[in-house]
């Protein structure tokens, strides 16, 4: 009796049209077994993707999907959100997609706090264009626009995610698929904005010329940057240098939820309530 | 169409190879020395996997979770007696893993 991804597929586009051992097939059946976990109906989530590698996540499955343009994942889901509060709408980006050119959308689906659970997938490149440097890409790496060796800072995903204001961030990779599906279902039971960043592997892109060819060379080099949560407090920040913690990295079940908020909003304008002001709100400007 | 799958009667690890893009990541991710590539030249990439030891099958799982394209399929313990992890299975699965994650053609197994 192994698990029959096929009823969540759309099973006439198989074989994907990512690369042998791309990391995106392994968060696609993580993601598919979360859902059945958590028991949502097919008709009820919505899969919003943007460009890029990450963008064909939406193809694959059997939800309702939208595949957008150029990083506006947010954006596009937001609006379905507002528009179905009783629906669940999973966003999913690449690092160039939702931190280079929709880094805003990315802050203020943060900010905001609605209820959706983003997954960025962060393979650290451009994958689709061949190899451009991306806001994840190591310093040092080589890149197709910056042959002599990467000189931009990296971004950190989730620390970026926690300064905006998202009320669960967390991160974890493709090298343990059973630790992802359980973050995945945590952060879509969470009401309020879930941002993964889930780090997969380009040994395609990256890889070629950064002396990881392979998959499992790849790989390796991802478990060699990431360590668990625990692990990571108990270290010194000498040692913390270079490396990410995985697991939950916050979660804040107390702030309210946008659409919550868009309620009160309606019954003022249904004469229901009075206007919203200042003494509404815990935390004042 | 039911989530589960039902395994194919004595099988305990098979595989979709219309779907499988030989990667080698479950060769790789396999600690009993059960898979192996094989030359298949009408592959993209020249190589099919093959399941050359069902018999030493422990049922981790851990191919079908690392797999990255929906093609290969353990069975559960109710459906299949899975054999112990042993020295000899151990042994074959390093030198899979040295040899390209293939075989090696002269390979004698250990007892």
């Amino acid at each position: 009796m192994a698990f029959n991804y096929d009823n969540y597929l759309r099973v006439n586009k198989m074989p994907t049209l990512w690369c042998w051992g791309c990391g995106d097939g392994i968060i696609l059946k993580s993601f598919i077994r979360a859902v059945e976990k958590i028991g949502w109906k097919k008709d009820d989530v919505c899969i919003v993707s943007g460009i890029g590698c990450s963008g064909r996540f939406s193809s694959y499955v059997d939800f309702n999907t939208v595949h957008t343009t150029h990083g506006r994942t947010i954006a596009f889901a937001t609006g379905i959100k507002l528009a179905n509060p009783d629906k669940h709408v999973v966003c999913v980006a690449g690092d160039g997609d939702g931190l280079a050119i929709g880094g805003n959308h990315t802050i203020h689906g943060c900010r905001r706090n609605i209820d959706m659970t983003m997954i960025l997938i962060n393979n650290f490149i451009y994958g689709l264009t061949n190899s451009q440097t991306s806001p994840t890409t190591p310093q040092g790496m080589w890149t197709v626009s910056q042959k002599a060796g990467n000189i931009d800072p990296t971004f950190d995903a989730c620390e970026l995610a926690i300064a905006a204001g998202a009320s669960f961030v967390g991160r974890e990779t493709v090298n343990s698929p059973k630790k992802m599906e359980k973050l995945m279902l945590q952060a879509m039971e969470h009401k309020g904005f879930s941002f993964l960043d889930i780090q997969s592997n380009c040994h395609i892109n990256l890889g070629r010329k950064n002396k990881m060819q392979s998959a499992m060379q790849n790989l390796d080099w991802i478990d060699s940057i990431t360590v668990s949560k625990k692990k990571y407090d108990a270290m010194s920040p000498e040692e913390q240098l270079n490396l990410f913690p995985t697991g939950i990295l916050k979660q804040d079940t107390e702030v309210r939820e946008y659409c919550d908020m868009y309620d009160d909003i309606k019954k003022v304008h249904q004469g229901k309530r009075a206007k919203i002001t200042q003494d509404d709100f815990a935390k004042k400007i | 169409m039911s989530t589960l799958m039902t395994a194919p009667a004595n099988t305990p690890v098979w595989v979709d190879t219309a779907r499988c893009k030989a990667c080698d990541i479950c060769v790789d991710a396999c600690p009993a020395g059960v898979l192996s590539m094989q030359p298949e030249p009408t592959s993209t990439l020249g190589a099919m996997i093959s399941v050359i030891a069902p018999d030493a099958c422990i049922g981790c799982n851990e191919c079908e979770l690392s797999c990255p394209d929906f093609a290969i399929y353990v069975a559960t313990k109710k459906e299949f007696k899975f054999a112990k992890l042993t020295d000899s299975s151990k042994a074959r699965q390093e030198a899979i893993a040295e040899n390209g994650y293939r075989l090696p053609e002269d390979y004698k197994e250990a007892n």
